[in-house]
């Protein structure tokens, strides 16, 4: 006999949902036959209220859009200012900035680890790479004065040079997160829980990504060699050298796979970045940011963030205010359109752990 | 890089003769200025024909001085390495678009998305009827001409909040006997 099919609420309070959002699920037994993504439980605005203030004020408001990731949209805001005014970035700034981009993705990437781990039941990994992840805020902290928000990549290069000795400890600490890299590798890839609950589960295939817009490690765990800071470099990308893995299957396994190897070139690239960096000054100064107006135009500016390609649309109308702000992150076209084809025919178990391979991150939805 | 431009802008032209092509030299990006009916057919050609397989972004501009919406979509081809940006305006009274959600399904978030905040209909467009605002009885509120204070104002009734709530400035001042520098004496209240 067919089973009736029940509403099942997934959210917006859940440990396994990755923010404020719920999924409807349709289940029969514990097979999901249908799945409605809820957003519009943290909407702040953040675009409206742009278009209100000036240039620089608009800029505080980049890192706030999602919170494992603030530094790709700090730069993405810097950039697409310089496009539009033509303001040319010292040389030592892109190197910085490259710096602390990667920074930040180990950084994201010691929140997946746990994340994905944790929405298994595997808890010892969460409380191993958060731990670790301190010890890159600490750098933070000692580079721009916050931990998680940092506003320090703005417009015209850095709020500041490297204070002194810095670039040493940084290289202790990619030194100490090699090593750790291969204790959570023990932890994680040897593990057989881990295999089987993500090997075959929550596949995206290649026709797939492409309908979906599919970007960043989901749509390199299906094959497809894409990564922005390759396709499309920006700040000194083209000058370093790095692989782009890919792995193939399309599920939750091959997406740790690539995850697991960018984690590695990160570490590679701040070494290289360290070791090329060039001195001079950081920043291009700005004027005074009450009287500060960008001449007409536009810009379209992306960056590769932990989760995928982030796309950032400004248009100004010569004023000293933005005219338009606009975000596109991954989590925009993965975890509502994507999100709902792929869970039908998986288990409930099974949702949050997707959720969190997708890179589902709901503020970016609703900016 | 020119000549990949000057080759796209001869295939566009040859089907759309309407279409205006702006070049950016300096950058890989290339503009087009369409009529708002040609965006279905336009897409799927540059999607189909000429490599443009990813669709990364659809923007939205409110131009109320002229009476316009801009939506622009930004098209990326992985061979060519080029961004095409497809752009056309729409009246702001009564804006109907075409709907693309059919050649890339992400587009379904976007219409969904512009629908509530910016009130424009996309021509069958199968979504929920809400996305991000729940039981919205006011005007689309991404629209320059919504203003959110007023709207609170208006809608909402005032809330006194604590009642030894004080300037915090004044309190510091007084904690730490210390006068109000200039600058910040005009947020004072």
């Amino acid at each position: 006999m067919r089973e009736k099919a029940t509403t099942l609420y997934l959210g917006p309070q859940h440990p396994g949902i990755t923010g404020n959002m719920m999924i409807r699920l349709k289940v029969e037994g514990d097979t999901i036959v249908g799945a409605t993504t809820e957003v519009g439980y943290l909407h702040r605005a953040f675009e409206k209220l742009q278009e209100k203030r000036n240039w620089l004020q608009s800029f505080t408001l980049m890192c706030r859009f999602c919170v494992p990731e603030t530094d790709p949209m700090e730069e993405s805001y810097a950039r697409a200012v310089e496009a539009i005014e033509g303001r040319e970035v010292p040389e030592r700034a892109k190197y910085i900035r490259v710096m602390v981009l990667e920074l930040a993705r180990l950084a994201s990437f010691m929140l997946w680890y746990g994340g994905q781990n944790g929405s298994l039941g595997l808890y010892t990994m969460g409380q191993w790479s958060v731990g670790d992840r301190n010890y890159i805020l600490d750098l933070f902290e000692e580079l721009t004065g916050g931990r998680v928000y940092h506003m320090y990549i703005w417009p015209g290069g850095v709020r500041r040079d490297l204070p002194k000795g810095f670039e040493k400890r940084v290289l202790k600490t990619m030194d100490y997160f090699e090593k750790r890299l291969n204790d959570y590798d023990d932890l994680m890839f040897e593990n057989a829980i881990f295999k089987k609950r993500t090997q075959g589960v929550g596949i995206v295939d290649k026709e797939k990504a492409i309908e979906h817009g599919v970007v960043g490690p989901v749509l390199r765990g299906c094959g497809i060699r894409s990564d922005i800071r390759i396709d499309d470099p920006y700040e000194v990308y083209d000058k370093l050298d790095f692989i782009v893995p890919t792995a193939e299957g399309g599920d939750i396994w091959a997406r740790a796979l690539v995850r697991r190897q960018e984690a590695r070139q990160s570490i590679r690239i701040i070494r290289q970045v360290i070791d090329m960096m060039p001195s001079g000054s950081v920043y291009n100064k700005i004027p005074n940011p009450q009287k500060w107006t960008l001449p007409k135009g536009d810009a379209y500016v992306r960056t590769e963030a932990v989760r995928g390609e982030i796309g950032l649309y400004m248009a100004s109308d010569g004023g000293t205010n933005p005219r338009r702000v606009h975000l596109r992150g991954a989590a925009y076209v993965h975890a509502i359109t994507l999100l709902e084809d792929i869970l039908i025919g998986a288990n409930i178990a099974d949702v949050s752990a997707i959720m969190n391979s997708l890179g589902t991150c709901p503020p970016e939805i609703e900016r | 890089m020119q000549k990949l431009k000057a080759n796209l802008i001869e295939h566009i032209n040859s089907g759309f003769r309407d279409a205006v092509a702006k070049d950016y030299p300096n950058e890989n990006r290339l503009d087009f200025y369409v009529n708002k009916q040609c965006i279905p057919s336009i897409l799927t050609y540059a999607k189909d024909r000429l490599g443009y397989i990813h669709l990364s972004h659809i923007a939205i501009v409110d131009w109320l001085e002229e009476g316009e919406f801009e939506l622009i979509y930004i098209i990326w081809s992985p061979e060519e390495k080029i961004k095409m940006f497809v752009r056309t305006r729409v009246e702001r009274e009564n804006p109907v678009m075409p709907n693309i959600d059919m050649i890339w399904r992400q587009a379904n978030t976007y219409e969904r998305e512009f629908r509530e905040m910016y009130g424009i209909q996309f021509q069958g467009l199968e979504a929920p009827e809400e996305f991000i605002l729940e039981d919205w009885q006011g005007p689309p509120p991404m629209r320059r001409d919504f203003d959110t204070e007023e709207y609170a104002n208006e809608t909402f009734f005032h809330r006194p909040g604590r009642e030894d709530a004080g300037d915090v400035r004044e309190e510091i001042i007084k904690r730490s006997r210390e006068e109000i520098p200039d600058f910040a004496k005009k947020y004072s209240r």
